[in-house]
């Protein structure tokens, strides 16, 4: 029955949190609709009302991986995990959801400019160190999973590299921003395989979408 | 016990491993029935054969050993160039044209992330023949083969490698931002484009272009009109031309429904000057076969050989067939059982029907084993001897009644 359902529908893997709100939204605009959806629901996997789509929500570091291994032909995820995955996949449209930008954050006496032996803290450690070659500086990334702004206050970082949304968090924690970098928000993004092989379901959704967003 | 796997190859069970030689033997004839010969080149190659290449594979992903001489060698890492190379060594002005398959291993330091060192390619490598035929023929093979393999929904998208390098030299990139604007290329980032263009000063005819891109993807008739209307270079019209003539034979082939047309499909392989094109399986992320055609690579070892091939991975072809492909366990022909006072005679049976191509396995009576499953059993016991195919059971005098019996 499992199997059935996935070979006839395309598969949209979703963001859990922030992203999914915005993007049920906007899919609802776009007239699709999960009524079976209920925002306080423990399911992971949904069906849109006329079963042409599967929806399955994932952590958000994990969706590139879902997509581009083929296990979801579509996903809907912050470009802050596209950058920091780098996958090989079609990224088709900005959704403009959960907008924000990737900071290079510190004590406000902390320079960056020929500084030695940076050490920066991140949950994004393959960002923090692209950034920094291009500016030909060579880093030490620490990686760590929440509670980033901390790492310069005890001392386990001189920066950290982070998605400011208000800057609220880093002004509470005496955090200033020194580079901005990157801005960063929802993207859709798909399969190479899916798309060459499911391409008409696929630009339908994605022109349902995109009709919305003009 | 100490546990000696390392990676994927490594550990393979034994089984898939008839499976896996049936696919290649699949493969073999396949190619062989479109007059492909099959060449073979050294697993070792000099090092500095994939440096002077530019553009091919990364001078660390290779696997490097040192001979006694300190010549630093290298295990082969692509197939394409060595065979190129013993072509070009052997025919230094070609005049006809040079068909041949390969199936055979590369190395590497890591495949994308996979963590295996070591990969089985089949491929083709057609020489002396540039001609949308050629490139057809090409394609229509890829085709005929993954059909053979029951694959059905799959895709061979076909674009030009020219397409993209010569937008790229019009815009006169860094090799940086040459790096980025292949990658927003690669992903149809069409905000990503914009943006990237508008960072840029570029003429407004060309980004109108360049923007247009992501969306030249599709029905090969379609795709090709909507880009033959925006282009003007001379250059990049006739290549369009040659993809239009290269699908209109496809068509002949009566196999343009597996077509797509991709004209935002770049190559990592930079030796690839024209059509190029990859193929896709429904539920593999990744593409199962690549090629194109490499016009100028015989260039490098002095002589002009136009070419034009394709190479496909085993593991992901068995990948993506898995649960399609009949499971290969044939059975064998025929067991014979032999009391020892006969064992002359039963192993001289066997002689006999192994040089009529029957596959045979012979044991002793007396030894107390589980019979295997084969189609044929034959009891040479001290009275007589019995031939039994299922329930039905014969009995023989000489090896001219056996013979008779198996209808030999």
């Amino acid at each position: 029955m499992k199997e059935e359902l996935s070979l006839e529908c395309i598969t949209l893997a979703l963001a859990k949190g922030r992203t999914a709100k915005g993007a049920m939204n906007l899919m609802n605009e776009a007239d699709i609709f999960f009524s079976d959806f209920h925002e306080d629901s423990r399911k992971l996997v949904f069906h849109d009302d006329e079963k042409n789509i599967k929806l399955i929500f994932v952590k958000a570091v994990d969706v590139p991986t879902y997509v581009e291994k083929g296990a979801a032909d579509i996903g809907i995820v912050g470009k802050d995990n596209i950058l920091e995955d780098q996958p090989d996949i079609y990224e088709l449209l900005d959704l403009k959801l959960g907008k924000c930008q990737f900071v290079v954050a510190g004590l406000s006496d902390q320079v960056l400019e020929n500084t030695t032996n940076l050490t920066v803290a991140s949950k994004y450690p393959a960002v923090a160190k692209k950034f920094f070659q291009q500016k030909g500086m060579t880093i030490e990334t620490i990686k760590l999973n929440g509670s980033v702004e901390l790492a310069p206050l005890i001392g386990l970082a001189d920066v950290i590299v982070d998605i400011k949304e208000t800057g609220n968090t880093l002004v509470e924690n005496g955090l200033k921003v020194l580079e901005e970098m990157d801005d960063i928000s929802a993207r859709l993004i798909v399969n190479k395989a899916s798309f060459a092989t499911k391409t008409s379901d696929i630009q339908s959704f994605v022109a349902k979408l995109e009709a919305i967003l003009e | 016990m100490r546990n000696f796997t390392f990676d994927r190859l490594n550990d393979s069970a034994i089984n898939d491993y008839q499976m896996r030689e049936q696919l290649i033997q699949t493969l073999k004839y396949r190619f062989a029935t479109y007059g492909y010969k099959q060449i073979r080149t050294s697993t070792f190659e000099p090092y500095d054969l994939y440096t002077q290449v530019a553009g091919t594979i990364a001078p660390d992903d290779m696997i490097k050993v040192i001979d006694p001489a300190g010549k630093v060698l290298v295990l082969r890492p692509d197939v394409t160039i060595p065979i190129t190379r013993k072509i070009a060594k052997e025919h230094s002005d070609l005049s006809g044209e040079l068909r041949y398959f390969y199936v055979t291993d590369v190395f590497r330091q890591s495949f994308e992330q996979a963590p295996d060192k070591e990969r089985t390619q089949a491929g083709v490598e057609y020489f002396g023949e540039n001609a949308p035929e050629a490139d057809a023929e090409i394609i229509a093979l890829a085709i005929h083969t993954l059909k053979d393999l029951g694959l059905e929904n799959f895709k061979i998208e076909i674009g030009d490698a020219g397409f993209f390098k010569e937008l790229a030299s019009q815009l006169k990139l860094a090799p940086e931002t040459l790096e980025q604007f292949k990658q927003l290329i690669q992903a149809k980032n069409m905000t990503g484009l914009k943006q990237f263009l508008d960072h840029l000063y570029v003429n407004p005819e060309l980004a109108a272009i360049i923007k247009e891109i992501p969306l030249l993807y599709g029905h090969p008739a379609d795709v090709l009109k909507r880009a033959m209307d925006i282009v003007q270079n001379e250059k990049i019209a006739s290549k369009l031309q040659n993809l239009a003539n290269v699908f209109e034979i496809i068509q002949a082939y009566d196999m343009e429904k597996n077509i797509v047309i991709d004209l935002g499909l770049i190559n990592h392989m930079d030796y690839y000057s024209d059509i190029i094109f990859q193929g896709f399986v429904e539920n593999i992320g990744k593409p199962i076969l690549m090629g194109g055609r490499y016009n100028q690579l015989a260039d490098q070892f002095g002589t002009s050989i136009p070419a034009i091939g394709f190479a496909c991975d085993i593991d992901s072809l068995l990948e993506s067939t898995n649960g399609q492909e009949k499971v290969y366990s044939p059975p064998n022909d025929v067991s014979i059982f032999y009391e020892k006072e006969k064992q002359p005679f039963g192993l001289s049976i066997a002689n006999e029907l192994r040089m009529r191509g029957y596959r045979v396995l012979t044991f002793p009576l007396n030894k107390k084993m589980q019979s295997p499953e084969t189609v044929y059993t034959i009891r040479l016991e001290t009275e007589e001897n019995i031939l039994r195919n299922q329930e039905e059971i014969s009995k023989f005098a000489d090896l001219a009644e056996l013979l008779r019996l198996l209808g030999t």
